[in-house]
């Protein structure tokens, strides 16, 4: 065990609540979408310190903490894309960045080989490719093929499948119909495709 | 059904990050197989963020590290290229591997064919240590045996029982010297697990304690 964070001790602190969920969870998409500084400047005003003193904590030294805060807080304006906010907080997201980061800088301490990475014991920032998975089951199977399979999604997936494939709606417009962020509706897709192609090898 | 599953204290470790390597790895697999405990690891990591992310002093080097980011470019998205396998095959079954264990698919050795109906491939998971994968064909079966360290077993695919339970795909099972135990399967499809110990077994029973002084050839 390198770190400990004695579960008992934080317990006895009360939980606060980060109540600028929302407003952050607002931020993220404006970096995603537009690239926009002022953005990202109020979600790094809040949590850069916040995850300065996580870091301080976890590496011992000010270098490699600012190391680690860094390497977070590039990735949040890089790949603020992945931010998904039916998935988890803002905090979440960045707190699971944050330890991902932590667990290969310390394995490169100890220079240990790229054996495992955080990536894949916890896939935070996998670019989820979605893209190719729709190129692949589009090559290889039509919706006929697909059929019952489609009765074995759930209903939310289904219901933006069929808008994006059957009527093909833009997933902007099946986020506008259905009033819920442009990022839901690709997350669905990518959810739904996998499950697909899961179903699918499955079948062979 | 899933029964068996992480202890709270692991999953806990699991979330901050500080669980050795090769049981987070087990661990990351089981939560790809099981909803309940991705819910668990939600839950963990979401107060662990509130826990952890508290109020801090700004710092005027933060302020260049603002600047300094900004002018990163976005990162790219991907290129289409997935192709990354997602199965493993044994005598033209092919069986799906959780997303977790599919880096080791093309590290993972030739099936060899052991005592009692058992298959094994080796895995090479580097300083991590050595995993295999294990298929009980119907009636295999391990000879009894404790541990001299640990035995992390995750079911991939099937059933097995082993004298304690009974265990089905998406088990996560943790054995160590306290257990003797026997796996092995009647299911008629077999059993496929995926299973690291760190220190080889130690049969207890009848003639396959003449086993032990090879077992580092087996299961580990």
């Amino acid at each position: 065990m390198l770190v400990g964070i004695p579960v008992e001790a934080n317990q006895s602190r009360p939980v606060k609540p980060i109540e600028c969920a929302d407003e952050m969870s607002g931020y993220l998409v404006e970096v995603a979408s537009d690239r926009s500084k002022v953005a990202f400047s109020k979600i790094f005003g809040y949590f850069a310190p916040r995850l300065r003193s996580y870091a301080l904590k976890q590496m011992g030294n000010e270098a490699l903490a600012m190391e680690l805060v860094q390497d977070t807080m590039s990735n949040v304006w890089q790949k603020a894309h992945l931010f998904n906010s039916e998935k988890g907080s803002p905090s979440t997201w960045i707190f699971t960045i944050a330890r991902n980061i932590r667990f290969d800088m310390l394995r490169k301490l100890q220079n240990r080989k790229e054996d495992i990475c955080s990536d894949d014991l916890w896939p935070v920032l996998c670019e989820q490719t979605a893209d190719a998975n729709e190129t692949s089951l589009e090559e290889q199977v039509t919706l006929e093929q697909l059929g019952h399979l489609f009765d074995a999604l759930p209903v939310k997936q289904r219901v933006v499948i069929e808008a994006i494939y059957i009527d093909g709606k833009s997933q902007q417009e099946v986020a506008d119909e259905l009033s819920i962020p442009l990022g839901t509706v690709k997350s669905r897709t990518r959810l739904a495709l996998q499950r697909l192609k899961d179903m699918i090898d499955d079948h062979d | 059904m899933i029964k068996y599953h992480p202890s709270e204290q692991q999953l806990l470790q699991f979330a901050e990050g500080t669980l050795p390597a090769a049981e987070s790895l087990m661990l990351s697999a089981h939560c790809d197989m099981c909803t309940v405990c991705q819910e668990r690891l939600r839950y963990h990591s979401e107060n662990m963020a509130k826990t952890s992310l508290h109020d801090e002093a700004d710092n005027p080097a933060l302020d260049r590290m603002l600047a300094n980011i900004i002018q990163q470019p976005e990162a790219e998205r991907p290129s289409l290229n997935y192709s990354s396998p997602s199965t493993i095959e044994l005598d033209g079954r092919r069986f799906a591997v959780p997303r977790a264990l599919r880096r080791y698919i093309h590290k993972t050795g030739n099936w060899s064919s052991l005592v009692g109906k058992l298959w094994q491939a080796p895995v090479d998971l580097g300083d991590i240590g050595m995993a295999h994968f294990i298929y009980m064909e119907k009636g295999g079966r391990v000879p009894e045996h404790t541990h001299k360290g640990s035995e992390l077993t995750l079911v991939i695919n099937g059933e097995f029982s082993d004298g304690i339970a009974d265990y089905d795909s998406g088990d996560f099972i943790a054995m160590n010297g306290s257990h003797t135990h026997a796996p092995g399967s009647d299911a008629d499809e077999g059993c496929l697990v995926f299973s690291i110990v760190d220190k080889p077994l130690h049969f207890t029973s009848g003639l396959a304690r003449l086993l032990n002084p090879f077992s580092h050839l087996f299961f580990k």
